[in-house]
């Protein structure tokens, strides 16, 4: 029972160290902006550099980090274990956190390897090249909503009315950028393949360029809808827009304008993380992967890069498909109760926690579901995300066509979810055997650890 | 028990995957939130442990020991009398038993008592055993046995592995009705001694059992840890 309220205090304690931390971070960046303006510089610049240094490294970086060992502590509880816990502090394992200082020092010391007669220049590219654009991603996801700077620290004048978010840039082209950079990324794993002289590291550069191009399309036309619905390629008006009601107080988050774009776009999204079940590019028994030749730190980029994905990944469908940093219940309350600095902090505690869960449900999926073959995979690219998007994209365009006011696609949205969850929830389990040992291998309990078994 | 595996093609409902994803996703959250939130049962008996709220079945191995069940060949000992020597006669019959031939004796006779040996020096290379039990079965004084429910313990040098009578005399004493030192007594036990030895003995077990080569709640690490907390460690 101590570790049930132990759970809930902790669980409890991160929800407001998440709104905290959005209220640091709109601190510091009002700080920096106050800062800047006195200096005679523009004051979004010192806003955009506190949120470089918040968003980027604090938001991306921490849980990017703490994934790695998340993964082992999560998948050990999903599989009925207990994990990695023989660092200890003090007599407590505190849940795994110190074998993340573990790992970077070992990553760090060490040697770097380089294979004879790789291509030296492409071979150290290749991890940043990795790395860099899937961190760049995170620049124009809108953490926390625009509130005047006189809110933040009292400036006044001009200056007060200077727009803080917790956004890092805003380009109009908004999600083009994001196609744009996303797929970069393919150049690093691709290059790691070639340049590393192996024959099977350069399998799996394939692989993973094959994979990820082809997972690009339909990633791509599955948001289609959402700029149609929203009429806006910018993720904050998005966001906006997501606030508001349709279908009476319903408000128009994108998992009910686009149910079925948003299982497109997670499995596509999911396909570039290159992760289980989509972890095709790396393959233990066969040909290793494309960083097959890599070593100390140059290896732990590339392997971060996969955690980075994941939180980038977490970001954007926040902000596209459930609402951003709207804290959606008891909103209006909280609107017209709070400050708007102590509001702002909320609905970006909303969306870092937003964030935490679908970075756990990525987590989950990867430990349950097996891998693909390198077939299947294509075939659901091209037979079945892709065709189901494009009827997405018509459908969506029209029924914003027939009723601009949403309600018609909010409708169709709310169908095709109460279908999903009927089809889910009518369990077909197969027909048991007639002899008679039905219940040897049957039980729940059994096909529980069937499916956690990886 | 052999059984056919169904083998069927998918049906419409499986081949859209995300219900069966779906299934997949809520077992698998079942498992972690269960884990999460409730501790683990550690009983050492894993099989005996309430699974109901956690069913972490781990057994974190150097803390929390399986206890070995009760026909457990373990490390050897060489049992002692009541009086602190050993049953054991040195007739030779373990070593000769032993296959792997890792059981090495120097027969002596006590000073005073000609009539009875004694083994000098009684050797077991654990490096060499191959933990087949044979010793005990030949024995025909119940002097050595394998019930101390520990395996033989690591050591960095092989010289640690070679255990000499001095470390293979432990354990409780037992003495049998049919000892021929009780039955005609000896000049090496005091006639005290000899009457308190005589009240204890047990009838000699005609049949094998687990409970005639076992001696219930004796083990090795019990007794290393009694050592300790008595400030005798080597």
């Amino acid at each position: 029972m101590s570790r049930l309220f132990g759970m809930i205090f902790v669980l409890g304690g991160l929800v407001v160290a998440l709104v905290g931390l959005g209220w640091a971070f709109y601190l510091l960046a009002g700080f920096l902006a106050v800062t800047f303006a006195n200096a005679g510089l523009p004051a979004q610049y010192g806003a955009v550099i506190g949120n470089l240094l918040t968003l980027l490294l604090v938001v991306v970086m921490v849980p990017g980090s703490l994934l790695s060992v998340a993964e082992r502590k999560w998948s050990a509880l999903i599989q009925n274990r207990i994990g990695a816990n023989r660092i200890r502090i003090a007599g407590s394992s505190l849940g795994g956190i110190p074998f993340l200082v573990a790992d970077a020092v070992k990553m760090l010391t060490k040697e770097r390897f380089q294979p004879d007669q790789a291509t030296r220049f492409l071979f150290n590219l290749a991890p940043i090249l990795a790395f860099a654009p899937v961190f760049a991603l995170f620049a124009i996801v809108p953490v926390g909503p625009a509130v005047p700077l006189s809110a933040i620290n009292g400036a006044e004048g001009a200056l007060g009315r200077v727009a803080i978010a917790l956004q890092v840039a805003s380009p109009d082209a908004g999600l083009l950028y994001l196609f744009a950079i996303a797929s970069l990324a393919v150049y690093g794993t691709s290059l790691a393949g070639w340049a590393s002289n192996n024959k099977l590291a350069l399998l799996g550069g394939v692989r993973a360029a094959s994979q990820m191009i082809s997972y690009e399309v339909s990633l791509g036309l599955a948001l289609v809808g959402t700029m149609i619905a929203y009429r806006t390629l910018r993720l904050e008006e998005m966001v906006v827009a997501q606030g508001q009601g349709v279908l009476g107080a319903i408000p128009a988050l994108g998992i009910l304008l686009q149910p079925v774009g948003f299982l497109i776009f997670f499995a596509s999204a999911f396909a570039e993380t290159k992760r289980a079940p989509f972890d095709l590019p790396e393959g233990e028994s066969e040909i290793v992967g494309y960083f097959l030749e890599y070593s100390g730190m140059q290896f732990g980029l590339l392997f971060l890069s996969e955690f980075v994905e994941i939180v980038i990944l977490s970001g954007v469908i926040v902000a596209v498909f459930f609402g951003g940093w709207h804290p959606i219940l008891f909103e209006e309350t909280l609107r017209a109760q709070l400050s708007p600095l102590a509001f702002a902090a909320i609905g970006a505690g909303a969306f870092l926690g937003k964030m935490v869960v679908l970075m756990w449900v990525q987590m989950l999926i990867r430990w349950v579901l097996p891998r693909f073959r390198y077939d299947q995979i294509q075939k659901l690219c091209w037979k079945i995300l892709l065709p189901a998007a494009l009827l997405n994209i018509f459908i969506t365009a029209a029924a914003v066509l027939v009723d601009p006011s949403l309600r018609l696609l909010a409708g169709i949205g709310l169908v095709e979810l109460v279908a999903m969850g009927a089809i889910t929830a009518a369990v077909s389990r197969a027909p048991k055997a007639a002899h008679g040992h039905a219940d040897a291998h049957g039980t729940d309990h059994g096909t529980a650890h069937a499916a956690a078994g990886h | 028990m052999p059984y056919t595996v169904d083998n069927r093609p998918a049906n419409f409902r499986e081949q859209m995957y995300f219900p069966e994803i779906l299934q997949g996703l809520k077992i698998a959250a079942r498992h972690f939130f269960k884990n999460l939130f409730f501790s683990r049962d550690a009983n050492p008996d894993f099989l005996e442990r309430d699974r109901s709220l956690n069913w972490v079945a781990t057994l974190q191995y150097p803390e929390e020991r399986v206890t070995y069940p009760p026909g457990y060949r373990g490390l050897h000992r060489l049992v002692p009398r009541e009086d602190g020597k050993p049953r054991c006669v040195a007739c030779y019959m373990c070593a000769t038993a032993c296959p792997a031939q890792c059981i090495y004796i120097e027969a002596g006779e006590y000073a005073d008592d000609p009539v009875e040996k004694y083994p000098v020096k009684f050797v077991i290379d654990e490096m060499r055993c191959i933990v087949c039990g044979f010793c005990v079965e030949a024995c025909p004084k119940d002097a050595i046995r394998m019930d101390s429910g520990e395996h033989a313990p690591p050591s960095y040098d092989r010289a640690a592995q070679i255990w000499d009578e001095q470390r293979l005399l432990r354990g409780p004493p037992i003495s049998y009705q049919n000892d021929p030192w009780l039955r005609r007594g000896s000049p090496s036990i005091s006639p005290e001694k000899l009457e308190e030895m005589r009240a204890r003995a047990r009838p000699f077990p005609t049949v094998a059992t687990d409970e005639a080569s076992q001696t219930p709640g004796f083990s090795v690490r019990a007794l290393a840890q009694e050592a300790k907390e008595r400030g005798e460690g080597r």
